[in-house]
Protein backbone atom coordinates (compact mmCIF):
# COMPACT_ATOMS: atom_id res chain seq x y z
CA UNK A 1 0.00 0.00 0.00
CA UNK A 2 1.36 3.40 -0.94
CA UNK A 3 0.88 6.49 1.18
CA UNK A 4 0.45 9.72 -0.71
CA UNK A 5 0.44 13.30 0.51
CA UNK A 6 -3.07 14.73 0.66
CA UNK A 7 -4.18 17.40 -1.77
CA UNK A 8 -5.10 20.61 0.04
CA UNK A 9 -7.56 21.54 -2.68
CA UNK A 10 -9.45 18.25 -2.33
CA UNK A 11 -9.35 18.40 1.48
CA UNK A 12 -10.87 21.87 1.30
CA UNK A 13 -13.80 20.47 -0.67
CA UNK A 14 -14.48 17.91 2.07
CA UNK A 15 -14.19 20.62 4.73
CA UNK A 16 -16.57 22.86 2.77
CA UNK A 17 -19.27 20.20 2.86
CA UNK A 18 -19.14 20.00 6.65
CA UNK A 19 -19.30 23.78 6.90
CA UNK A 20 -22.40 23.73 4.65
CA UNK A 21 -24.14 21.35 7.04
CA UNK A 22 -22.95 23.18 10.16
CA UNK A 23 -24.21 26.55 8.91
CA UNK A 24 -27.74 25.24 8.80
CA UNK A 25 -27.52 23.45 12.17
CA UNK A 26 -25.53 25.51 14.64
CA UNK A 27 -28.27 27.84 15.83
CA UNK A 28 -30.43 24.96 16.96
CA UNK A 29 -28.97 21.59 17.77
CA UNK A 30 -25.40 22.66 18.44
CA UNK A 31 -26.02 25.57 20.79
CA UNK A 32 -25.88 23.51 24.04
CA UNK A 33 -22.29 22.52 23.28
CA UNK A 34 -21.31 26.15 23.82
CA UNK A 35 -22.79 26.04 27.30
CA UNK A 36 -20.95 22.94 28.60
CA UNK A 37 -17.65 24.58 29.62
CA UNK A 38 -19.55 27.58 30.98
CA UNK A 39 -21.39 25.25 33.35
CA UNK A 40 -18.09 23.79 34.56
CA UNK A 41 -16.68 27.25 35.05
CA UNK A 42 -19.68 28.33 37.09
CA UNK A 43 -19.98 25.15 39.16
CA UNK A 44 -16.30 24.54 39.83
CA UNK A 45 -14.71 27.95 39.39
CA UNK A 46 -17.25 30.02 41.23
CA UNK A 47 -18.74 27.23 43.39
CA UNK A 48 -15.66 25.32 44.51
CA UNK A 49 -13.62 28.49 44.07
CA UNK A 50 -15.44 29.99 47.04
CA UNK A 51 -13.63 27.43 49.21
CA UNK A 52 -10.31 27.14 47.39
CA UNK A 53 -9.01 30.65 47.17
CA UNK A 54 -5.99 30.06 45.01
CA UNK A 55 -3.63 27.48 43.52
CA UNK A 56 0.06 28.39 43.42
CA UNK A 57 -0.94 32.00 43.86
CA UNK A 58 -3.48 31.98 41.01
CA UNK A 59 -7.17 32.52 41.91
CA UNK A 60 -8.96 29.17 41.50
CA UNK A 61 -11.49 30.28 38.89
CA UNK A 62 -8.73 31.81 36.80
CA UNK A 63 -6.76 28.58 37.13
CA UNK A 64 -9.50 26.30 35.82
CA UNK A 65 -10.88 28.74 33.22
CA UNK A 66 -7.53 28.67 31.40
CA UNK A 67 -7.63 24.85 31.41
CA UNK A 68 -11.26 24.57 30.34
CA UNK A 69 -10.41 26.41 27.11
CA UNK A 70 -8.33 23.37 26.18
CA UNK A 71 -10.96 20.81 27.14
CA UNK A 72 -13.68 22.70 25.21
CA UNK A 73 -11.57 22.06 22.12
CA UNK A 74 -11.09 18.42 23.07
CA UNK A 75 -14.79 17.69 23.54
CA UNK A 76 -15.76 19.37 20.27
CA UNK A 77 -13.20 17.27 18.40
CA UNK A 78 -14.09 14.02 20.17
CA UNK A 79 -17.76 14.02 19.14
CA UNK A 80 -16.92 15.12 15.63
CA UNK A 81 -14.32 12.46 14.94
CA UNK A 82 -16.13 9.54 16.59
CA UNK A 83 -19.92 9.60 16.19
CA UNK A 84 -20.17 12.08 13.33
CA UNK A 85 -17.44 10.51 11.22
CA UNK A 86 -18.75 7.02 11.95
CA UNK A 87 -22.22 7.93 10.72
CA UNK A 88 -20.89 9.53 7.56
CA UNK A 89 -18.61 6.57 6.89
CA UNK A 90 -20.74 3.56 7.82
CA UNK A 91 -24.39 4.52 8.12
CA UNK A 92 -24.83 7.22 5.49
CA UNK A 93 -22.20 5.79 3.13
CA UNK A 94 -21.37 9.41 2.41
CA UNK A 95 -17.69 8.68 1.91
CA UNK A 96 -18.43 6.07 -0.78
CA UNK A 97 -19.70 8.92 -2.91
CA UNK A 98 -16.91 11.30 -1.97
CA UNK A 99 -14.30 8.68 -2.88
CA UNK A 100 -15.92 8.08 -6.28
CA UNK A 101 -15.02 11.68 -7.15
CA UNK A 102 -11.40 12.85 -7.52
CA UNK A 103 -11.11 12.99 -3.71
CA UNK A 104 -8.83 10.27 -2.29
CA UNK A 105 -8.79 8.76 1.20
CA UNK A 106 -5.87 10.92 2.41
CA UNK A 107 -7.70 14.08 1.26
CA UNK A 108 -10.84 12.95 3.02
CA UNK A 109 -9.00 12.33 6.30
CA UNK A 110 -7.27 15.72 6.13
CA UNK A 111 -10.56 17.46 5.30
CA UNK A 112 -12.35 15.84 8.23
CA UNK A 113 -9.43 16.70 10.52
CA UNK A 114 -9.58 20.29 9.35
CA UNK A 115 -13.29 20.38 10.04
CA UNK A 116 -12.85 18.96 13.55
CA UNK A 117 -10.24 21.68 14.17
CA UNK A 118 -12.66 24.30 12.89
CA UNK A 119 -15.30 23.17 15.36
CA UNK A 120 -12.75 23.14 18.15
CA UNK A 121 -11.71 26.69 17.30
CA UNK A 122 -15.31 27.87 17.20
CA UNK A 123 -16.18 26.33 20.56
CA UNK A 124 -12.82 27.10 22.17
CA UNK A 125 -12.83 30.72 21.06
CA UNK A 126 -16.41 31.37 22.13
CA UNK A 127 -15.49 30.03 25.56
CA UNK A 128 -12.30 32.10 25.59
CA UNK A 129 -14.40 35.21 24.99
CA UNK A 130 -16.68 34.25 27.87
CA UNK A 131 -13.60 33.78 30.08
CA UNK A 132 -12.43 37.24 29.03
CA UNK A 133 -15.83 38.72 29.89
CA UNK A 134 -15.48 37.25 33.38
CA UNK A 135 -12.17 39.11 33.62
CA UNK A 136 -10.09 35.93 34.02
CA UNK A 137 -7.43 36.68 31.41
CA UNK A 138 -4.09 37.97 32.60
CA UNK A 139 -1.95 38.22 29.50
CA UNK A 140 -2.32 39.77 26.04
CA UNK A 141 -0.84 36.57 24.62
CA UNK A 142 -4.30 35.05 25.09
CA UNK A 143 -5.29 36.44 21.68
CA UNK A 144 -3.14 33.82 19.92
CA UNK A 145 -4.77 30.96 21.84
CA UNK A 146 -7.01 29.96 18.87
CA UNK A 147 -3.92 29.13 16.80
CA UNK A 148 -2.83 26.65 19.45
CA UNK A 149 -6.34 25.28 19.80
CA UNK A 150 -6.05 24.29 16.11
CA UNK A 151 -2.78 22.49 16.79
CA UNK A 152 -4.17 20.67 19.83
CA UNK A 153 -7.41 19.86 18.02
CA UNK A 154 -5.49 18.35 15.10
CA UNK A 155 -3.89 15.95 17.58
CA UNK A 156 -7.24 15.06 19.19
CA UNK A 157 -8.71 14.59 15.71
CA UNK A 158 -5.92 12.28 14.58
CA UNK A 159 -6.48 10.13 17.68
CA UNK A 160 -10.30 10.17 17.31
CA UNK A 161 -10.15 9.25 13.63
CA UNK A 162 -7.68 6.46 14.34
CA UNK A 163 -10.01 5.06 16.99
CA UNK A 164 -13.12 5.35 14.81
CA UNK A 165 -11.59 3.80 11.70
CA UNK A 166 -9.92 0.95 13.60
CA UNK A 167 -12.84 0.07 15.89
CA UNK A 168 -15.59 0.54 13.31
CA UNK A 169 -18.43 -0.46 15.65
CA UNK A 170 -20.47 2.28 17.30
CA UNK A 171 -21.20 0.00 20.27
CA UNK A 172 -17.60 0.35 21.45
CA UNK A 173 -17.42 4.13 21.20
CA UNK A 174 -18.26 4.58 24.88
CA UNK A 175 -14.82 3.11 25.66
CA UNK A 176 -13.22 6.07 23.94
CA UNK A 177 -14.98 8.37 26.37
CA UNK A 178 -14.75 6.28 29.52
CA UNK A 179 -11.15 5.18 29.10
CA UNK A 180 -9.64 8.14 27.29
CA UNK A 181 -11.56 11.41 27.03
CA UNK A 182 -13.06 11.58 30.53
CA UNK A 183 -9.85 10.52 32.35
CA UNK A 184 -7.91 13.08 30.34
CA UNK A 185 -10.48 15.70 31.25
CA UNK A 186 -10.16 14.90 34.95
CA UNK A 187 -6.43 14.18 35.25
CA UNK A 188 -4.71 16.60 32.86
CA UNK A 189 -4.29 19.39 35.35
CA UNK A 190 -7.40 21.38 34.48
CA UNK A 191 -8.96 21.27 37.95
CA UNK A 192 -5.80 20.98 40.06
CA UNK A 193 -2.07 20.89 39.41
CA UNK A 194 -0.41 17.48 39.30
CA UNK A 195 2.41 18.63 41.65
CA UNK A 196 1.25 16.68 44.69
CA UNK A 197 0.26 13.49 42.88
CA UNK A 198 2.74 10.58 42.65
CA UNK A 199 5.40 10.80 39.99
CA UNK A 200 3.88 8.09 37.77
CA UNK A 201 0.74 10.20 37.20
CA UNK A 202 2.95 12.86 35.64
CA UNK A 203 4.42 10.27 33.32
CA UNK A 204 0.98 9.06 32.24
CA UNK A 205 -0.25 12.63 31.82
CA UNK A 206 2.76 13.48 29.70
CA UNK A 207 1.60 10.94 27.13
CA UNK A 208 -1.83 12.58 26.71
CA UNK A 209 -2.45 15.52 24.37
CA UNK A 210 -4.82 17.37 26.69
CA UNK A 211 -2.07 17.75 29.33
CA UNK A 212 0.08 19.58 26.79
CA UNK A 213 -2.75 21.73 25.45
CA UNK A 214 -3.70 22.76 28.99
CA UNK A 215 -0.11 23.86 29.66
CA UNK A 216 -0.26 25.87 26.44
CA UNK A 217 -3.58 27.62 27.05
CA UNK A 218 -2.70 28.29 30.68
CA UNK A 219 0.72 29.54 29.67
CA UNK A 220 -0.83 31.99 27.22
CA UNK A 221 -3.77 33.16 29.32
CA UNK A 222 -2.22 33.51 32.75
CA UNK A 223 1.12 34.94 31.86
CA UNK A 224 3.36 34.18 28.97
CA UNK A 225 5.43 31.04 29.57
CA UNK A 226 6.58 30.99 25.99
CA UNK A 227 9.24 28.30 26.27
CA UNK A 228 6.73 25.89 27.78
CA UNK A 229 4.23 26.82 25.03
CA UNK A 230 6.77 25.98 22.33
CA UNK A 231 7.83 22.69 23.92
CA UNK A 232 4.26 21.47 24.33
CA UNK A 233 3.39 22.57 20.81
CA UNK A 234 6.23 20.51 19.47
CA UNK A 235 4.85 17.44 21.27
CA UNK A 236 1.42 17.95 19.68
CA UNK A 237 2.80 18.50 16.19
CA UNK A 238 5.03 15.43 16.30
CA UNK A 239 2.26 13.15 17.55
CA UNK A 240 -0.23 14.46 14.99
CA UNK A 241 2.18 13.97 12.11
CA UNK A 242 3.05 10.50 13.34
CA UNK A 243 -0.58 9.44 13.61
CA UNK A 244 -1.92 10.88 10.36
CA UNK A 245 -1.36 7.75 8.31
CA UNK A 246 -3.28 5.52 10.75
CA UNK A 247 -6.82 6.65 9.83
CA UNK A 248 -5.77 6.82 6.17
CA UNK A 249 -4.73 3.18 6.16
CA UNK A 250 -7.76 1.97 8.10
CA UNK A 251 -10.29 4.00 6.20
CA UNK A 252 -8.88 2.71 2.95
CA UNK A 253 -9.12 -0.82 4.27
CA UNK A 254 -12.79 -0.26 5.07
CA UNK A 255 -13.93 1.80 2.10
CA UNK A 256 -11.67 0.72 -0.75
CA UNK A 257 -11.18 -2.98 0.06
CA UNK B 1 -9.58 2.88 -28.45
CA UNK B 2 -11.78 1.06 -25.95
CA UNK B 3 -13.30 2.98 -23.06
CA UNK B 4 -12.55 0.14 -20.63
CA UNK B 5 -10.29 -2.89 -21.00
CA UNK B 6 -10.23 -5.58 -18.33
CA UNK B 7 -7.64 -8.35 -18.58
CA UNK B 8 -7.61 -11.34 -16.25
CA UNK B 9 -9.25 -9.18 -13.55
CA UNK B 10 -9.28 -10.92 -10.20
CA UNK B 11 -10.53 -9.83 -6.80
CA UNK B 12 -11.10 -11.60 -3.50
CA UNK B 13 -12.67 -10.56 -0.21
CA UNK B 14 -10.76 -12.75 2.23
CA UNK B 15 -11.45 -16.32 1.17
CA UNK B 16 -14.24 -15.38 -1.18
CA UNK B 17 -13.42 -14.95 -4.87
CA UNK B 18 -15.71 -12.13 -6.03
CA UNK B 19 -14.30 -11.63 -9.53
CA UNK B 20 -12.47 -14.54 -11.07
CA UNK B 21 -10.12 -13.67 -13.95
CA UNK B 22 -12.52 -11.88 -16.26
CA UNK B 23 -11.70 -10.33 -19.63
CA UNK B 24 -13.87 -7.72 -21.30
CA UNK B 25 -13.76 -4.61 -23.46
CA UNK B 26 -16.21 -1.75 -23.39
CA UNK B 27 -16.10 0.17 -26.65
CA UNK B 28 -16.33 3.93 -26.79
CA UNK B 29 -19.85 5.32 -27.09
CA UNK B 30 -21.58 2.01 -26.55
CA UNK B 31 -23.89 0.89 -23.79
CA UNK B 32 -22.41 -2.19 -22.13
CA UNK B 33 -24.36 -4.30 -19.64
CA UNK B 34 -23.36 -6.66 -16.84
CA UNK B 35 -26.04 -9.24 -16.03
CA UNK B 36 -26.09 -12.04 -13.53
CA UNK B 37 -27.71 -13.37 -10.37
CA UNK B 38 -27.15 -11.84 -6.91
CA UNK B 39 -23.53 -12.15 -5.81
CA UNK B 40 -22.24 -12.78 -9.34
CA UNK B 41 -19.62 -10.03 -8.98
CA UNK B 42 -21.24 -7.24 -11.00
CA UNK B 43 -20.96 -4.53 -8.35
CA UNK B 44 -17.40 -5.55 -7.51
CA UNK B 45 -16.44 -5.21 -11.18
CA UNK B 46 -18.08 -1.78 -11.36
CA UNK B 47 -16.33 -0.69 -8.17
CA UNK B 48 -12.96 -1.68 -9.58
CA UNK B 49 -13.72 0.53 -12.57
CA UNK B 50 -14.68 3.58 -10.48
CA UNK B 51 -11.98 3.12 -7.88
CA UNK B 52 -13.90 1.86 -4.84
CA UNK B 53 -12.45 -1.64 -4.87
CA UNK B 54 -8.81 -2.54 -5.29
CA UNK B 55 -7.72 -4.78 -8.18
CA UNK B 56 -5.90 -7.82 -6.77
CA UNK B 57 -4.60 -9.16 -10.07
CA UNK B 58 -4.87 -8.40 -13.75
CA UNK B 59 -4.93 -5.21 -15.74
CA UNK B 60 -7.62 -2.55 -15.91
CA UNK B 61 -7.49 0.39 -18.28
CA UNK B 62 -10.20 3.06 -18.09
CA UNK B 63 -10.32 5.85 -20.68
CA UNK B 64 -6.80 4.91 -21.71
CA UNK B 65 -5.42 5.22 -18.17
CA UNK B 66 -4.20 2.58 -15.74
CA UNK B 67 -7.08 2.45 -13.25
CA UNK B 68 -4.80 1.33 -10.42
CA UNK B 69 -2.19 4.05 -10.78
CA UNK B 70 -4.12 7.05 -12.05
CA UNK B 71 -7.21 6.84 -9.95
CA UNK B 72 -7.70 10.56 -9.45
CA UNK B 73 -7.51 11.25 -13.17
CA UNK B 74 -9.82 8.38 -14.01
CA UNK B 75 -12.38 9.37 -11.42
CA UNK B 76 -12.50 12.98 -12.56
CA UNK B 77 -13.78 11.81 -15.96
CA UNK B 78 -16.35 9.29 -14.70
CA UNK B 79 -19.91 9.54 -13.50
CA UNK B 80 -21.08 6.99 -10.94
CA UNK B 81 -24.58 5.81 -10.00
CA UNK B 82 -24.09 3.37 -7.13
CA UNK B 83 -26.37 0.48 -6.26
CA UNK B 84 -27.08 1.94 -2.80
CA UNK B 85 -28.43 5.47 -2.58
CA UNK B 86 -25.53 7.29 -0.89
CA UNK B 87 -26.88 10.81 -1.09
CA UNK B 88 -25.83 13.50 1.36
CA UNK B 89 -28.79 13.27 3.70
CA UNK B 90 -27.86 16.42 5.62
CA UNK B 91 -27.98 18.64 2.54
CA UNK B 92 -30.96 19.62 0.39
CA UNK B 93 -31.51 18.19 -3.08
CA UNK B 94 -30.01 21.29 -4.67
CA UNK B 95 -27.07 21.39 -2.24
CA UNK B 96 -26.34 17.76 -3.09
CA UNK B 97 -25.68 18.83 -6.67
CA UNK B 98 -23.80 22.00 -5.69
CA UNK B 99 -21.52 20.04 -3.37
CA UNK B 100 -20.98 17.29 -5.95
CA UNK B 101 -19.86 19.92 -8.45
CA UNK B 102 -17.38 21.16 -5.85
CA UNK B 103 -15.89 17.68 -5.34
CA UNK B 104 -15.10 17.68 -9.06
CA UNK B 105 -14.09 21.32 -9.15
CA UNK B 106 -16.70 21.66 -11.91
CA UNK B 107 -18.36 24.93 -12.88
CA UNK B 108 -22.01 24.03 -12.55
CA UNK B 109 -23.99 27.21 -11.88
CA UNK B 110 -26.17 26.86 -14.95
CA UNK B 111 -26.25 23.07 -14.92
CA UNK B 112 -27.88 22.60 -11.54
CA UNK B 113 -31.34 23.74 -12.67
CA UNK B 114 -30.95 21.83 -15.90
CA UNK B 115 -30.13 18.63 -14.00
CA UNK B 116 -32.95 19.19 -11.51
CA UNK B 117 -35.36 19.49 -14.44
CA UNK B 118 -33.90 16.39 -16.07
CA UNK B 119 -34.49 14.43 -12.85
CA UNK B 120 -37.96 15.99 -12.59
CA UNK B 121 -37.02 17.34 -9.17
CA UNK B 122 -37.33 21.05 -9.91
CA UNK B 123 -40.20 21.35 -7.43
CA UNK B 124 -38.30 19.44 -4.72
CA UNK B 125 -34.96 21.23 -4.80
CA UNK B 126 -35.32 22.46 -1.20
CA UNK B 127 -36.30 19.03 0.18
CA UNK B 128 -33.93 16.73 2.04
CA UNK B 129 -33.29 13.45 0.16
CA UNK B 130 -35.02 11.48 2.96
CA UNK B 131 -38.26 13.22 2.03
CA UNK B 132 -38.04 11.87 -1.53
CA UNK B 133 -39.48 8.57 -2.69
CA UNK B 134 -37.08 5.78 -3.61
CA UNK B 135 -37.58 6.46 -7.31
CA UNK B 136 -36.91 10.17 -6.87
CA UNK B 137 -33.71 9.35 -4.97
CA UNK B 138 -32.55 7.19 -7.89
CA UNK B 139 -33.25 10.04 -10.30
CA UNK B 140 -31.25 12.40 -8.10
CA UNK B 141 -28.37 9.89 -8.08
CA UNK B 142 -28.42 9.87 -11.88
CA UNK B 143 -28.53 13.66 -12.08
CA UNK B 144 -25.63 13.83 -9.62
CA UNK B 145 -23.57 11.50 -11.82
CA UNK B 146 -23.85 13.95 -14.72
CA UNK B 147 -22.56 17.01 -12.88
CA UNK B 148 -18.98 16.77 -14.22
CA UNK B 149 -20.07 16.02 -17.81
CA UNK B 150 -18.45 12.58 -17.70
CA UNK B 151 -17.18 10.69 -20.72
CA UNK B 152 -18.06 7.38 -19.13
CA UNK B 153 -20.94 6.69 -16.75
CA UNK B 154 -21.08 3.60 -14.57
CA UNK B 155 -24.62 2.78 -13.42
CA UNK B 156 -25.20 -0.03 -10.91
CA UNK B 157 -28.87 -1.04 -11.21
CA UNK B 158 -30.06 2.41 -12.27
CA UNK B 159 -33.69 1.40 -12.72
CA UNK B 160 -34.23 -0.89 -9.74
CA UNK B 161 -37.26 0.32 -7.81
CA UNK B 162 -38.51 2.65 -10.53
CA UNK B 163 -42.10 2.58 -11.77
CA UNK B 164 -42.55 1.68 -15.48
CA UNK B 165 -42.89 5.31 -16.50
CA UNK B 166 -39.80 6.42 -14.61
CA UNK B 167 -37.90 3.48 -16.11
CA UNK B 168 -38.86 4.59 -19.61
CA UNK B 169 -37.70 8.09 -18.72
CA UNK B 170 -34.31 6.71 -17.62
CA UNK B 171 -33.97 4.69 -20.82
CA UNK B 172 -34.69 7.82 -22.87
CA UNK B 173 -32.15 9.71 -20.81
CA UNK B 174 -29.51 7.03 -21.36
CA UNK B 175 -30.27 6.96 -25.10
CA UNK B 176 -29.80 10.71 -25.16
CA UNK B 177 -26.46 10.50 -23.36
CA UNK B 178 -25.25 7.81 -25.73
CA UNK B 179 -26.24 9.91 -28.73
CA UNK B 180 -24.21 12.70 -27.15
CA UNK B 181 -21.11 10.48 -27.25
CA UNK B 182 -21.05 9.19 -23.67
CA UNK B 183 -20.06 5.59 -22.93
CA UNK B 184 -22.37 3.72 -20.56
CA UNK B 185 -21.76 0.68 -18.39
CA UNK B 186 -24.68 -0.62 -16.39
CA UNK B 187 -25.86 -3.60 -14.43
CA UNK B 188 -29.44 -4.77 -14.39
CA UNK B 189 -31.65 -7.66 -13.35
CA UNK B 190 -34.21 -6.85 -16.05
CA UNK B 191 -33.75 -8.88 -19.24
CA UNK B 192 -36.02 -6.68 -21.30
CA UNK B 193 -34.00 -3.67 -20.17
CA UNK B 194 -30.73 -5.26 -21.25
CA UNK B 195 -32.18 -6.24 -24.64
CA UNK B 196 -33.66 -2.77 -25.10
CA UNK B 197 -30.69 -0.57 -24.24
CA UNK B 198 -27.43 -2.58 -24.23
CA UNK B 199 -25.36 -2.81 -27.39
CA UNK B 200 -23.30 -5.60 -25.87
CA UNK B 201 -23.23 -7.35 -22.56
CA UNK B 202 -21.50 -9.83 -20.29
CA UNK B 203 -23.44 -12.37 -18.27
CA UNK B 204 -21.63 -13.15 -15.01
CA UNK B 205 -22.00 -16.07 -12.64
CA UNK B 206 -19.90 -16.80 -9.55
CA UNK B 207 -17.29 -14.24 -10.48
CA UNK B 208 -16.84 -15.44 -14.06
CA UNK B 209 -18.12 -14.12 -17.36
CA UNK B 210 -20.13 -17.00 -18.81
CA UNK B 211 -21.44 -15.27 -21.93
CA UNK B 212 -20.27 -12.18 -23.80
CA UNK B 213 -21.55 -10.41 -26.93
CA UNK B 214 -24.50 -8.47 -28.33
CA UNK B 215 -28.00 -9.62 -27.25
CA UNK B 216 -28.68 -10.82 -30.80
CA UNK B 217 -25.42 -12.78 -31.04
CA UNK B 218 -26.05 -14.48 -27.72
CA UNK B 219 -29.61 -15.48 -28.63
CA UNK B 220 -28.43 -16.88 -31.95
CA UNK B 221 -25.38 -18.67 -30.48
CA UNK B 222 -27.45 -20.54 -27.92
CA UNK B 223 -30.59 -20.81 -30.01
CA UNK B 224 -32.73 -19.07 -27.39
CA UNK B 225 -35.58 -16.56 -27.75
CA UNK B 226 -34.21 -14.32 -24.96
CA UNK B 227 -31.31 -13.76 -22.52
CA UNK B 228 -33.02 -15.61 -19.70
CA UNK B 229 -32.99 -18.69 -21.96
CA UNK B 230 -29.31 -18.10 -22.75
CA UNK B 231 -28.42 -18.14 -19.05
CA UNK B 232 -30.46 -21.28 -18.34
CA UNK B 233 -28.85 -22.96 -21.33
CA UNK B 234 -25.36 -22.21 -19.96
CA UNK B 235 -25.84 -22.84 -16.24
CA UNK B 236 -28.99 -24.90 -15.93
CA UNK B 237 -30.41 -22.23 -13.58
CA UNK B 238 -32.52 -19.11 -13.89
CA UNK B 239 -30.91 -15.65 -13.95
CA UNK B 240 -32.79 -14.26 -10.94
CA UNK B 241 -31.03 -16.13 -8.09
N1 LIG C 1 -17.17 -5.46 0.98
C1 LIG C 1 -17.30 -6.79 0.85
N2 LIG C 1 -16.75 -7.61 1.76
C2 LIG C 1 -16.85 -8.95 1.65
N3 LIG C 1 -17.48 -9.57 0.65
C3 LIG C 1 -18.06 -8.81 -0.30
C4 LIG C 1 -18.00 -7.38 -0.25
N4 LIG C 1 -18.66 -6.89 -1.32
C5 LIG C 1 -19.12 -7.96 -2.00
N5 LIG C 1 -18.76 -9.13 -1.41
C6 LIG C 1 -19.04 -10.49 -1.88
O1 LIG C 1 -18.57 -10.59 -3.21
C7 LIG C 1 -19.47 -11.32 -4.03
C8 LIG C 1 -19.87 -10.48 -5.22
O2 LIG C 1 -20.66 -9.41 -4.75
P1 LIG C 1 -21.20 -8.26 -5.72
O3 LIG C 1 -21.75 -7.20 -4.85
O4 LIG C 1 -20.13 -7.88 -6.67
O5 LIG C 1 -22.38 -9.02 -6.49
P2 LIG C 1 -23.48 -8.45 -7.49
O6 LIG C 1 -23.35 -9.22 -8.74
O7 LIG C 1 -23.40 -6.99 -7.59
O8 LIG C 1 -24.83 -8.88 -6.75
P3 LIG C 1 -26.25 -8.11 -6.66
O9 LIG C 1 -27.00 -8.45 -7.90
O10 LIG C 1 -26.89 -8.75 -5.46
O11 LIG C 1 -26.01 -6.68 -6.49
C9 LIG C 1 -20.64 -11.70 -3.13
O12 LIG C 1 -20.46 -13.04 -2.71
C10 LIG C 1 -20.53 -10.77 -1.96
O13 LIG C 1 -20.99 -11.37 -0.78
MG1 LIG D 1 -24.62 -5.44 -7.08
Amino acid sequence: MTLAFPSLRMAFRVWRRDLRVFSSLWKGALLPTFLDPVLYLLAMGFGLGAYIASINGIPYKDFIASGLVASAAMWATAFETTYNVHFRMTEYRLYDNVLSTPVEVEDLVLGEMAWACTRAVIYGTVFLIIVALFGLIHSPWAVVTPVFIVIGAACFAAIGLSFTTIVGKVDYFTYYYTLFVTPMFLFSGIFYPLDRLPQWTHVVAWFTPLYHLVLITRGLILGPHLLSVLGNTLWLVVVTAGLFSVPVIWMRKRLVP
Amino acid sequence: MNAVEGRRLYKTYGELVAVDHIDFDVRERECFGFLGPNGAGKTTTMKMIYGLAGVDEGELRVLGLDARKERRKVKSRLGVVPQEANLDWDLTVRENLVQQALYYGAQADGRIDELLALAQLGQRSASKPRELSGGMQRRLLIARALINQPELIVLDEPTTGLDPQARLAVWDLLDGLKDGGVTLILTTHYMEEAERICDRLAIMDQGKIVAYGSPGELRDRYGQPNLEGVFIEITGRGLRE
